[in-house]
């Protein structure tokens, strides 16, 4: 019976074939795009007065787009591990606690103001919806220990009441907009990797560092996530400082879904399904579920942003689209056949 | 020498009072019923015991240290304890679930050793529960359940076990059984085990003390012969019935109005 | 716990410290050739932009345009690069360009830093006003070497325009009502470059300012606002008369709008109105054709 038991060695081996699999993921969608590009002539010498076309788009459109993906989805699939783990909730996602709302209304307000800077920290756009989403997960959380220590409920309704108060906000501002801005506003909402792939370099590496220093982290109180699952009461006698793992385990969370978003908008359904995807197929352990959903997350967002720029290529889909199609069906199926192996409830 | 000791507790939940000015000690090694009615603050006792809970006033020394001075880490490995509730997780199996008690002792990546397994494999064996190790714990029943979570508590290998209401599912057979299990770890092992328990019969049979709580602030403490007494139960519990001694051991029978030998009350 | 928080932090560190050194490397470009004088290879990202290029004669020029490029019709054979609002950026550097013309957005700093890459150049303007229609073609027409055709384009814009005001009578403006979307019924505001064209065909935004640039109405707004003359520009699919006519059966329900009693209820082909460029006089014309028919005749 303790063959069943996880491992070092077991973890270490999945985490590794996960990680393969997302380098040939990564390495094979690259070489798709609407423009044909062949790897001999990137790698081909760069002579003195002629631009290697190839090079270019390869190394610095294709690469920083699918390396973005790779991010972003990471620190969706995460984060959403880490908000079902502590509002013992498996319809809860990233952004459940005012995270979208917050990013958001930072994004309409820097449309709206029509601000352009060239500062090395990212696109107005970028900072404004980061500022907002920490400051309303602040909020929300300042809210939710209003109502009583570890107050799970509490969380739950100030992150509904504060998401449904700043949309508001957002739908008055989008009405009075111009039609421009309008359009720019749509865009960002529906979730969208074009323009991030522009952003500076030192933007991109600091979010692929901010995520995977994330993940390092949350991976390292995966432990203490588990015993928060089985009840406050049972985790606190059972070693887990509740308050601590619950800051830690949400500021962390909060941080790299903040992260993700300002430079993606909000793409929907990767914190979602992808943790009870995994889940499903590897259990609810989440010194595994950690960093295998983001692994996976990872994988499932540079598919679908693919897909979103050849489908219906010229033109590019919103990737948020993608996900949504994309990842309804497959859910469905992952649920039909290991549905057997998992019980959601106790009784 | 006394692992646990209380002096002066008081704790209300918002406007009614439950404990007033309790003061006791457990010896170190004993084994202590904690008896009374519905109410009267034995599940709340048991919470202040593991911090799950903060006192109003008075005093809990955990080993010879104010428990307030505990971290949650250090407490764990001082105190387990046995719940009667089960919430609903995500899909642990039976052995998955000991082994989380563990926690405490994991290394730094956050992993289990040998020992650790071969002292999740010792509680199941003790508890009668390695049959469905691999089961989920949706799948078993909830007399089995709480063998699991004994188990759990076996070890997290802890010198104090609290435990409410231990044996309220178990069939006659399991319920020897498990407070055979508490003796022998009492006696073996040297723990000091603390159960909330309905069933006083029981308590008087294995247990050295008892600690007997009443629905106003009031309460006795002693061995089982002295407390739980015909005027004692009487008073506390609002209950006659038919008394009697098994070997020197209190017996007592509670018979209502409509039962068969109503007329057998000897109180 | 504090060794997993040491560990983060140095893999932060790190990165932090590989963003610094990349940085420096990446903002040189491999190689710097001399760009030649005036552009050869242009993309233009918005369909009112590519209008001007033709009207500056630079077709030949033109390597790449967005989807909704239509007009003059060879503009819709020249390379897709994408849609305004979605660029296709890998075919904007795949097609080689060493200028891009594009509209004001949010993230066009990004996009020229990375075109800088390849040595082309990002030329931006904002075309929302009539007036600054004219201050974009000076620009492109100055990227683009061809100063003199675009003083040229502005010249021509204005007499035309001002021949038009001159034919116009002096007295009441005729009040107008621009409905771009029926059903809720969505009008234009005066914050629009198409008041601007109502107003230089001689007729005036029978709505007044609103917070909205195109503000929703209600039916009791437009009763009061009372307009002369309802103009809607067509939609794509139907035929023109067919169009025309479900309008003039769905306004009917409104009997006592002016427009309506009087059967002044136009569509309109979408193409000069929908976008401020070169068309903008045949625009106007034929906003004035709606309001004074009378007076100006389709073959004028």
């Amino acid at each position: 019976m303790t063959k069943e038991l996880l491992t070092p060695k077991k973890l270490g081996t999945r985490i590794v074939s996960t990680l393969l699999v997302l380098m040939l993921t990564m390495f094979l969608c690259s070489m798709i795009g609407t423009e044909d590009v062949s790897l001999n002539a990137v790698f081909a010498e760069q002579t003195a007065d002629k631009i290697n076309i190839d090079y270019e788009i390869f190394v610095h459109i294709r690469l920083p787009r699918i390396i973005l993906a790779a991010a972003i989805g990471a620190a969706l699939a995460c984060s959403g591990v880490i908000l079902q783990a502590l509002l013992r909730n498996p319809l809860a996602d990233p952004y459940i606690l005012g995270i979208s709302s917050g990013a958001g209304l930072g994004a309409v307000i820097a449309i709206l103001a029509g601000l352009s800077w060239d500062l090395w920290w990212g696109s107005p756009i970028a900072v404004f919806a980061f500022a907002g989403a920490l400051a309303t997960v602040w909020l929300v959380w300042g809210i939710g220990t209003l109502t009583g220590r570890s107050h799970i409920t509490g969380l739950l309704l100030a992150g509904v009441v504060v998401n449904a108060f700043f949309s508001a906000v957002i739908m008055f501002l989008t009405s009075i907009a111009r039609s421009k801005q309008i359009q720019m506003t749509i865009f960002w909402l529906m979730g969208n990797l074009n323009m991030a792939a522009m952003e500076n370099y030192n933007v991109i590496w600091i979010t692929i560092g901010t995520v995977v220093a994330g993940v390092i982290v949350l991976f390292y109180i995966g432990p203490q996530l588990n015993l928060l699952s089985l009840g406050t009461e049972d985790a606190r006698t059972m070693g887990v400082n509740i308050a601590r793992i619950q800051l830690i385990a949400f500021a962390v969370a909060a941080l790299i879904t903040a992260v993700a978003v300002s430079l993606s908008g909000l793409i929907g359904f990767v914190g979602l399904i992808v943790p009870h995807g995994v889940r499903l197929v590897f259990g609810p352990d989440h010194r595994q579920l950690i960093p295998i959903s983001a692994i996976t997350g990872a994988i499932f967002l540079v598919i679908a942003d693919t897909l979103a720029r050849i489908v219906v290529a010229p033109a590019q889909l919103p990737v948020g689209v993608i996900t949504a199609l994309v990842g309804g069906p497959f859910f469905l199926f992952l649920l039909v056949k290991y549905t057997r192996k998992v019980s959601w409830t106790g009784k | 020498m006394s692992i646990i000791e209380i002096n002066n507790l008081s704790f209300a939940y918002e406007k009614s009072t439950v404990l007033s000015d309790l003061s006791f000690k457990v010896r170190q090694g004993s084994f202590l019923a904690i008896a009374g009615p519905n109410g009267a603050g034995k599940s709340t006792l048991l919470n202040l015991l593991c911090a799950v809970l903060k006192l109003d006033s008075g005093l809990i020394n955990i080993d010879k240290q104010p428990i307030e001075s505990y971290s949650t880490e250090a407490l764990a490995k001082k105190i387990a304890v046995v719940r009667q509730e089960f919430v609903p997780v995500f899909g642990f199996n039976v052995i998955e679930m000991v082994l989380m008690a563990r926690t405490p002792y994991y290394g730094r990546m956050g992993f289990q050793t040998k020992t650790d397994t071969q002292i999740v494999k010792n509680a199941l064996k003790a508890t009668d529960t390695e049959e469905f190790a691999s089961r989920q714990l949706s799948q078993i029943s909830g007399g089995e359940r709480q063998r699991v979570f004994i188990a759990r508590a076996l070890a997290q290998d802890t010198p104090i076990l609290l435990l409410d209401e231990p044996t309220s599912f178990l069939d006659l057979r399991h319920q020897v059984r498990v407070y055979d299990l508490l003796k022998k770890m009492q006696l073996e092992k040297g723990k000091t085990i603390v159960a909330i328990t309905h069933d006083i019969n029981l308590a008087a049979q294995y247990c050295d003390e008892v600690l007997l709580l009443s629905q106003d602030t009031d309460y006795h403490t002693g061995p089982a012969a002295d407390v739980l007494s015909p005027e004692n139960l009487e008073k506390v519990f609002s209950v006659k019935g038919f008394y009697g001694l098994v070997g020197k051991e209190n017996f007592f029978l509670p018979l209502g109005k409509f039962a068969k030998d109503s007329s057998e009350k000897t109180s | 716990m504090n060794r997993w928080l040491v560990l983060s932090l140095a893999i932060l560190c790190i990165i932090i410290i590989a963003v610094i050194v990349f940085s420096e490397n990446s903002n040189q470009s491999p190689n710097t050739p001399n760009i030649s004088d005036s552009p050869d290879r242009i993309v233009s990202m918005a369909p009112n932009l590519t209008e001007i290029l033709f009207a500056l004669g630079l077709e030949e020029k033109i390597v790449g345009v967005t989807t909704y490029s239509d007009y003059p019709p060879a503009a819709a054979e020249k390379p897709k690069m994408g849609t305004f609002w979605q660029p296709n950026i890998e075919a904007v550097v795949a097609a080689e360009p060493d200028m891009v013309i594009t509209l004001t957005f949010q993230q066009q700093k990004n996009l020229a830093k990375r075109l800088k890459r390849i040595n082309c150049d990002v030329l931006t303007v904002g075309i929302e006003k009539v007036s600054e229609l004219f201050s974009a073609i000076e620009s492109i027409g100055t990227a683009t070497k061809t100063k003199i055709k675009a003083d040229a384009l502005v010249l021509d814009i204005k007499n035309k325009i001002n021949d038009f005001s001159a034919k116009l009578p002096a007295g009441d403006k005729i009040r107008v009502l621009w409905v771009i979307q029926k059903e809720p019924l969505r009008v234009a505001g005066t914050d629009t470059f198409v008041n601007e064209l109502i107003t230089l065909a001689g007729g005036r935004n029978a709505i007044g300012n609103t917070i909205h640039q195109y503000p929703p109405i209600g039916t009791e707004e437009l009763y009061s606002c009372a307009p002369d003359v309802i103009i809607e520009p067509a939609e794509e699919e139907q035929p023109l008369h067919i169009q025309q006519e479900n309008a003039l059966k769905y306004w009917s329900k409104f009997k006592n709008v002016p427009a309506v009693k009087k059967e002044r209820i136009y569509v309109i082909d979408p193409g000069p109105v929908s976008r401020l460029g070169p068309r903008m006089p045949d625009a106007v014309r034929s906003i004035a054709e709606c309001l004074r028919p009378e007076l100006f005749k389709k073959n004028d």
